[in-house]
């Protein structure tokens, strides 16, 4: 047998690779070696040349078609935004919710606490400072979200707020009329996400809304909403 | 049979060359052509069909995006994709903060599938050489191998599945891969 590092005892960057390929590494050794990888063409050859390996083993696994709709899914996300079928529907959606909330009474609770809270928190219109309530179908208010357009800060404060098994809430601001615009993921312990600078710079933000979707874990691939609305809510002034 | 597995390859190529490109017919083809696959290999280690649909999602967007970096020299493209699939579906089941140990899928032993003598196009792959390879394994040895790779069992869960401590299989899958690479050597 060749002699290798790994027979004296050093660290084989062969056999790390070889471990990559495997998926056997523990997780931080797993992600300083994608960092390493990035960079380094000699363990991008060792890389696939494992790969090259041990690919005969992904002939023993049976093809599973995948459900029809996971198509459109992908399509939805690398289409660009204006011609995306889900982002107009989440728009859509949205408008309907806005022109419910007259007249439904159920969503009128959560527009009375949007307003009733607004009442509690310190007014200072030059402060720049919208609040709202996100709303899960006229239910309890879930979310309540205060953005401070001189800061440049989304804050969001969790009420009540189920994350499902294996996903991310992910917040989405959304213009009047404009496409949506992620803020960030909803995380326990994340209390406030910069916004981007488009986000800041628009003017009407008392015609904007907030929505929360459910998506795969860590986010939205393609920076754009691909999984239902749970919550949405407008924009008031604080 | 070869010719098949290059005229397949060379199709793969030219469509992974078109979503370089942007084009999201050739990506709706090279969908239609693999999903079944990547949907199989990502299914099998996370094991849980929703999630494994979102892996799957996440995985064409990354060949979407990443098409322009496959390089035809490092391999063949469905080893490209499935890599992709593997190292997404894994990074999954590791961001769990506990992975459910399972049963094998209806109780199957897949180990049993690899030293067999496989139909077709794999004539032109080292498919053979890692048959064999793996034949001359320790069955312990081996299956950590084989379930490593295919069910994306960690150190610690094949641990538990083999009832030592990880260390020990730390060393198992070290010698393991030193040996497989030795025998691959002599074989090529």
């Amino acid at each position: 047998m060749t002699d290798r590092p790994s027979d004296k005892g050093l660290p084989d960057p062969d056999i790390e690779a070889a471990e990559y390929v495997l998926g056997t590494l523990p997780h931080a050794e797993r992600v300083a070696f994608a960092r390493a990888l990035a960079t380094d063409v000699g363990l991008q050859a060792a890389v696939a040349r494992w790969q090259a390996h041990l690919a005969p083993l992904d002939d023993t696994t049976p093809e599973v078609a995948p459900p029809a709709g996971l198509w459109l899914r992908i399509r939805a996300a690398v289409a660009p935004a204006t011609e995306d079928g889900r982002v107009k529907d989440l728009t859509r959606s949205l408008r309907r919710w806005r022109m419910g909330a007259i007249g439904a009474s159920a969503l009128a609770a959560g527009l009375a606490l949007a307003l009733g809270l607004g009442r509690f928190l310190p007014a200072d219109p030059e402060a720049g400072q919208y609040v709202a309530v996100v709303n899960r179908g006229g239910e309890l208010p879930a979310l309540v979200v205060r953005v401070d357009t001189r800061r440049g800060l989304a804050e969001v404060r969790s009420v009540a707020m189920d994350v499902p098994r294996e996903k991310s809430l992910e917040l989405w601001y959304i213009a009047d009329g404009g496409a949506p615009r992620s803020l960030g993921l909803v995380e326990p312990g994340r209390a406030s996400m910069p916004m981007p600078n488009a986000v800041r710079d628009v003017a009407g933000l008392d015609k904007a809304v907030l929505a929360v979707t459910v998506e795969p874990s860590g986010g939205a691939p393609g920076g754009v909403p691909t999984g239902p609305v749970v919550y949405s809510g407008k924009l008031f002034r604080d | 049979m070869a010719n098949d597995v290059l005229h397949r390859d060379a199709s793969l190529q030219a469509r992974l060359a078109a979503v370089a490109g942007g084009d999201q017919a050739a990506l709706k083809a090279l969908y239609d052509e693999t999903a079944a696959k990547l949907f199989g290999v990502v299914l099998r280690i996370v094991r849980h069909r929703e999630a494994a649909e979102d892996v799957l999602q996440d995985v064409y967007l990354r060949i979407w995006q990443n098409a322009a970096t496959y390089e035809p020299t490092a391999g063949r493209p469905i080893t490209w994709m499935c890599a992709i699939a593997r190292n997404r579906a894994i990074d999954r089941v590791r961001a769990r903060k506990e992975t459910p140990v399972t049963d094998l899928v209806d109780g199957e032993d897949w180990m049993n599938q690899v030293p067999d003598p496989y139909d077709g196009e794999s004539d032109v792959l080292d498919r053979g050489a890692l048959a064999h390879c793996l034949g001359r394994f320790d069955d312990l040895h081996r299956q950590c191998l084989v379930l490593a790779y295919c069910e994306g069992f960690s150190r610690e869960e094949l641990a538990a599945r083999f009832d030592r401590p990880v260390n020990t299989i730390k060393t198992w899958l070290h010698r393991g891969l030193a040996s497989l690479r030795s025998c691959l050597e002599a074989n090529a």
